[in-house]
């Protein structure tokens, strides 16, 4: 991955320095152990450049999540604008290709405006799990290895983590982890797809309802309405998202369970379609709350209803904005059946 | 009595029989995280194993979401008085100092514009906090005028050493609170205060301290309100309110009337100046309408506009917004940011 | 709400107005007899249903929810019908993995002529809520 880093860095410094983007959007150093935070660079900015973009095992973040504000006032508004659109530069594995693809299918992201460097991706490690193995010791050093992870922790043990056993859950069943359609690929290969993860949502199915919703409302307890899960959502960018709507509410401010549980629910069933697993609202969502089970839900059922997945096509219709004579009258209650 | 030992085997009887005269709350482990809840019986599986825990000890006087009044066609209701003679057991310094900052928002010094429901609960509170003997590196509670060991804000500090749990009263609160379950302690060996001291100490001395002066730092910050440098420090925040509902000291609030058909109720909840529409006016104007201004004000309010309002610093140093934060926007660096210029 | 012997489930009906709800009003006007429970809302055609709508009338009370529009092809708008086919099949299935009795949240296609379907299919949803007891889960007290 190293080699990669030296790639991605050696061409986001030629497209700053020949203008061909004003902004480039990619992963930094953090400040804390097994983490790394979005960096944005520009042609003059003094302080951070291209010698600080990093690729490892931890650039977990969805990084499409930040595209929209760049591209606002989009024609069908009909209203001048004053400076033309930025040209920015991303960096984007799979998912983050993804992101963008649905992204520019919403008219969200002009895709003639951004410049993407395709990074095959191998999966991301995942920092919650590692933490808890170590069971509260706190991280003094870390390092990636051929085969994982190395940690130090602060009273001095040395630990050893197997890469495939902690990789984060949505990169093992990542179906898609090299990016297609990117402006640049970078070297190396990527995993092998994963299947997809159905599996465990089949076991979920098969509960009861009143287990179903035990386990639903037990997760949902959890939620302290900070929205992060929604802000760290590259898909989830309305201006005015309907739990803040005031005016007429559809679900209250506070942390009462009705509300937050029909937060949830709404929330990930306007990803359907446009989900594409990347897990950035489990891994932003500050207290651990499992997303996963419902987001890969809706993602399974718009495949297995309407046959779409959202890949890396940018001339697909969005399932739900069209509809086909096949579909499935299977949900209807017909009185005379019985 | 000024000082105690507790058998750490213990706590639970301790805290069984403080439940019965006040209501307790201590850290259980919850669905996924150890929180504070309220002790019943005493059986509840309190554990002394962390570093911090996730939530603050500002929900138990500050509830998210509280009710105020409850109304439908003929009345108006009040809700029945909270409970107040609070025991907490196991905050944190931090946790503890940042109390005494909300008392001076929600209490009589802020104008008179007293919170009643705050400050009942707050009424015959007692913290009983636990120092810290290993500051996470994410900490920096010296920075801002804490301590692993300090007691502002503490009735009684508890020091988990090896011959058992060291209390210490701070306050006459303390000193009553041990008098009344003396039975359950044993005395203190002689140099244990000494390896209490100690372990404060040496806690104190491991965190890396930032170079923090209260005026400058409140000079710098309003000189540089337009800096360039604010664009680098806020671009890569989504605009979530992780960082502002885990924050001991935040205590921004909304109040929102809820209700169906006649009946309904008046609540209070906590919300965020992160949040896009926390400014937004009713003609749809938003002073704050970039992500930018949002999170400088976030800034400027705890290392600014407070400290010049109230006289404190309202950051302990927890370290939580920087641990939870999705895009590690890290508060340390706007403070060093800004203390060097 | 706790289920007695008096307790009656409260149904709220959205019935789009050129077939389902034409075919409520067919069956009141030959007199056929379903249930009192349900309360009907009229909007221009199924299409107007937004998923949010469902979950609000749980939210607010409601025991069991119908939405009914016209049979796909025959819809007063072409297509609105079959737009909202596929969302409602989406909201059924999501309604039900999170919990939500699949007797709750129930969908059909009924036409203007169809005045004896449309009271037994009132009668049958009605019979399904009543099965499945009075509605806690999304219930918001206030």
């Amino acid at each position: 991955m190293k080699a990669v880093e030296t790639e991605v860095r050696n061409k986001a410094k030629e497209l700053l320095e020949k203008g061909e983007v004003d902004l480039f959007i990619g992963y930094g150093k953090a400040t804390i152990p097994l983490k790394s935070r979005p960096i944005f660079i520009a042609k003059d900015s003094a302080e951070e450049g291209p010698d600080d973009l990093v690729w490892d095992s931890f650039c977990s973040n969805n990084l499409a999540a930040y595209l929209q504000k760049y591209f606002e006032n989009q024609p069908n508004r009909r209203k001048k604008r004053e400076t033309p659109y930025p040209k920015i530069g991303m960096m984007a594995k799979g998912c983050d290709m993804r992101s963008v693809v649905a992204l520019v299918k919403e008219n969200q992201v002009i895709r003639e405006n951004m410049v993407i460097l395709g990074l095959p991706c191998t999966g991301m490690i995942d920092r919650r799990k590692v933490l808890e193995a170590l069971e509260g010791q706190e991280v003094t050093e870390y390092r990636e290895t051929e085969k994982g992870l190395e940690v130090t922790t602060r009273d001095g043990k040395s630990h050893s983590f197997d890469r495939e056993e902690y990789l984060q859950p949505a990169c093992k069943e990542c179906r898609f982890p090299v990016p297609e359609g990117t402006d640049f690929m970078m070297p190396g290969d990527g995993r092998k797809p994963g299947d997809g993860g159905y599996a465990r949502i089949k076991e979920f199915e098969q509960k009861s309802s009143d287990e179903k919703w035990e386990y639903f409302k037990t997760e949902m307890s959890k939620c302290i309405r900070c929205n992060a899960c929604r802000q760290a959502c590259p898909t989830c960018w309305c201006k005015e998202c309907f739990a803040d709507h005031t005016d007429l509410k559809w679900i209250g401010v506070g942390t009462d369970l009705s509300d937050t549980m029909i937060f949830q629910i709404i929330r990930i069933f306007h990803q359907a379609g446009r989900c594409v697993e990347c897990d950035a609202c489990y891994n932003a969502c500050p207290m651990g709350i499992d997303l996963r089970t419902y987001t890969k839900k809706i993602v399974k059922d718009t495949q297995e209803l309407f046959d779409f997945i959202p890949d890396f096509n940018t001339e697909s219709t969005p399932p739900l904005s069209t509809f086909s004579e096949q579909d499935t009258d299977g949900f209807i209650t017909d009185p005379e059946e019985h | 009595m000024k000082q105690a030992l507790l058998d750490k085997k213990d706590i639970g009887k301790l805290l069984k029989s403080a439940a019965v005269d006040s209501p307790v709350y201590a850290p259980v482990m919850g669905n996924s995280e150890i929180e504070f809840t309220r002790i019943a019986d005493g059986s509840e599986a309190v554990s002394l194993e962390y570093s911090n825990l996730k939530l603050s000890p500002k929900g138990i006087f500050f509830p998210q979401t509280e009710t105020l009044l409850t109304f439908d066609f003929d009345a108006v209701e009040d809700v029945p008085e909270p409970e107040s003679g609070i025991v907490v057991f196991g905050s944190r310094p931090c946790d503890a100092l940042s109390l005494l900052y909300l008392d001076k928002v929600f209490g009589p010094e802020n104008k008179g514009y007293d919170d009643p429901y705050y400050m009942k609960r707050r009424e015959d509170s007692v913290m009983i906090s636990l120092a810290c003997s290993e500051p996470c590196r994410t900490c920096f509670c010296t920075s801002v005028g804490g301590g692993p060991a300090d007691r502002k804000g503490s009735d009684i500090l508890m020091f988990d050493l090896d011959e058992g749990i060291f209390f210490r009263a701070e306050t006459g609160k303390g000193e009553a609170f041990l008098e009344k379950y003396s039975s359950l302690f044993g005395e203190p060996g002689a140099d244990t205060e000494k390896k209490a001291d100690e372990q404060g100490n040496e806690a104190a001395l491991s965190m890396e301290t930032l170079p923090v002066d209260k005026e400058a730092l409140k000079k710098h910050l309003d000189d540089g309100f337009e800096d360039p440098v604010w664009e680098k420090l806020t671009q890569n925040c989504i605009g979530c309110g992780a960082c502002t509902y885990l924050c001991p000291t935040c205590y921004c609030f909304d109040i929102s009337d809820e209700q169906r058909m006649y009946k309904g109720k008046r609540i209070r909840t906590w919300d965020a100046c992160q949040f896009p529409q926390f400014t937004k006016h009713a003609s749809g104007h938003n002073p704050r309408n970039t992500k930018l201004e949002r999170l400088r004000q976030r800034f400027m309010h705890k290392f600014s506009y407070l400290p010049e309002n109230m006289g404190e610093i309202y950051c302990v140093g927890c370290g939580r917004c920087v641990t939870n934060c999705p895009v590690n926007i890290d508060i340390r660096e706007v403070i060093e940011t800004f203390a060097k210029k | 709400m706790e289920k007695t012997e008096s307790w009656q489930p409260k149904i709220v009906a959205f019935l789009c107005n050129w077939c389902s709800y034409a075919g409520a009003d067919l069956a009141g006007v030959s007199r056929l007899q379903y249930g009192p429970n349900v309360r009907i809302i009229r909007v221009p055609c199924s299409a107007r249903i937004n998923p949010q709508f469902i979950i609000k009338a749980l939210q607010n009370g409601a025991d069991g929810v119908l939405v009914s529009g016209c049979h796909p092809g025959d819809c007063h708008y072409i297509s609105g019908n079959l737009v909202a086919r596929r969302k409602f099949a989406l909201t059924k299935k999501f309604m039900e993995y999170f919990g939500i009795e699949p007797e709750r949240v129930q969908f059909s296609w009924v036409s203007a002529s169809e005045g004896g379907r449309f009271a037994a299919l009132m009668n049958r949803v009605i019979d399904d809520v009543k099965k499945v007891g009075p509605a806690t889960k999304l219930v918001k007290e206030l």
